[in-house]
């Protein structure tokens, strides 16, 4: 099973979706709300998310591949599924 | 009960988009043409009652002149508090900057309340508010 | 401060600027109404409507870009989906927002 682990926003839709998507299927995943973390977490999360050149969340990270925004089909072919 | 209605301005005398400040039996009202549709509400702003006809009336939403507080002047509900100086990340000199650090402080303690609305009505080309 | 009543007033305030950038209100009532909801607490905690969609880097400048509507600062981008990065607002030929998907810049071919 591959690693999935995402950078969200508490305030953003598109992150509740993600994230239900992930638990509708029963896959395991760590997430960080980026406006409820840390600062030094903050810095952290925007070094990696500006060095892959994304401007928004959901940042979502399955087994090495990236996918920024929502989207489910992408994440589907992601996993293996 | 009926509400007494006491002529408060004559409606020409304000353009549409426009606010005229009117005092009636003592108290400030600002009277508000909402493209045709008359608003009143208290002169005062309920932030820190700066004369709110010298600010500016963008559809039915009216915005302090002082510090920018809104308000719906046809519910009377603060929508927006005040806007904080901001300067661009540019320093203030020193000794005005320890100024605006004091205003700050004391304005943060200030709540921004909703303003009081008056029943308005046109009549024979007369704007009436119900005191 | 009323929150319902301030969603009201951004909603008038925001079709003014977005319609002669070529994008309404998106169709989908309620991510409308969400989105604005979200807006009116981060206007509340900030003093500023921010997009609840994108991260605030506590440095002015690059966060003015995310004040809503930002759609002139990423005119290109949006253009090239139809929607805003939230989807609060898309192109006013949109019926369905939901066919829509969510690309970044690099996805939508402009990198």
């Amino acid at each position: 099973m591959k690693n999935v682990s995402m950078y969200t926003l508490s305030t953003c839709p598109w992150c509740f979706k993600t994230k239900k998507f992930f638990t509708e299927r029963k896959i395991k995943f760590t997430y960080i709300d980026y406006d409820t973390a840390e600062e030094d977490v903050q810095k952290k999360i925007l070094e990696e998310v500006d060095a892959y050149g994304a401007t928004g969340f959901p940042y979502v990270n399955i087994g090495g591949v990236i996918i920024v925004g929502y989207q489910p089909q992408r994440y589907l072919s992601a996993l293996g599924i | 009960m009926s509400e007494k209605f006491v002529r408060a301005i004559s409606a020409d005398e304000i353009a549409s988009g426009g606010m005229k400040s009117v005092e009636i039996d003592g108290k400030e009202i600002v009277v508000c043409n909402c493209g045709g549709t008359f608003h009143a509400v208290q002169r005062r702003c309920g932030h820190m009652n700066a004369p709110l006809e010298m600010g500016t009336l963008d559809g039915k939403y009216l915005t302090c002149p002082m510090h920018c507080a809104q308000f719906d002047v046809e519910s009377g509900h603060a929508i927006s508090g005040p806007v904080p100086p901001d300067f661009g990340g540019e320093i203030p000199p020193p000794v005005f900057g320890e100024y605006l650090q004091n205003v700050g402080m004391l304005m943060t303690h200030v709540r921004t309340e909703s303003i009081r609305t008056y029943v308005t009505k046109l009549e024979d080309g007369w704007a009436l508010v119900a005191l | 401060m009323n929150g319902k009543s301030r969603k009201i007033a951004l909603h008038y305030f925001f079709e003014k600027v977005v319609r002669p950038l070529g994008f309404k209100f998106t169709p989908d009532a309620e991510l409308m109404d969400f989105l604005l909801e979200q807006e009116v607490v981060l206007e509340g905690k900030h003093g500023v409507p921010f997009c609840p969609c994108q991260p605030l880097r506590h440095d002015r400048t690059r966060d003015m870009r995310i004040v809503c509507p930002c759609i002139p600062f990423h005119r290109k981008h949006f253009d090239a989906i139809k929607r805003c990065w939230c989807g609060l607002f898309v192109h006013t030929d949109v019926l369905d927002p939901d066919t829509l998907p969510q690309l970044s810049p690099k996805e939508a071919g402009l990198e």
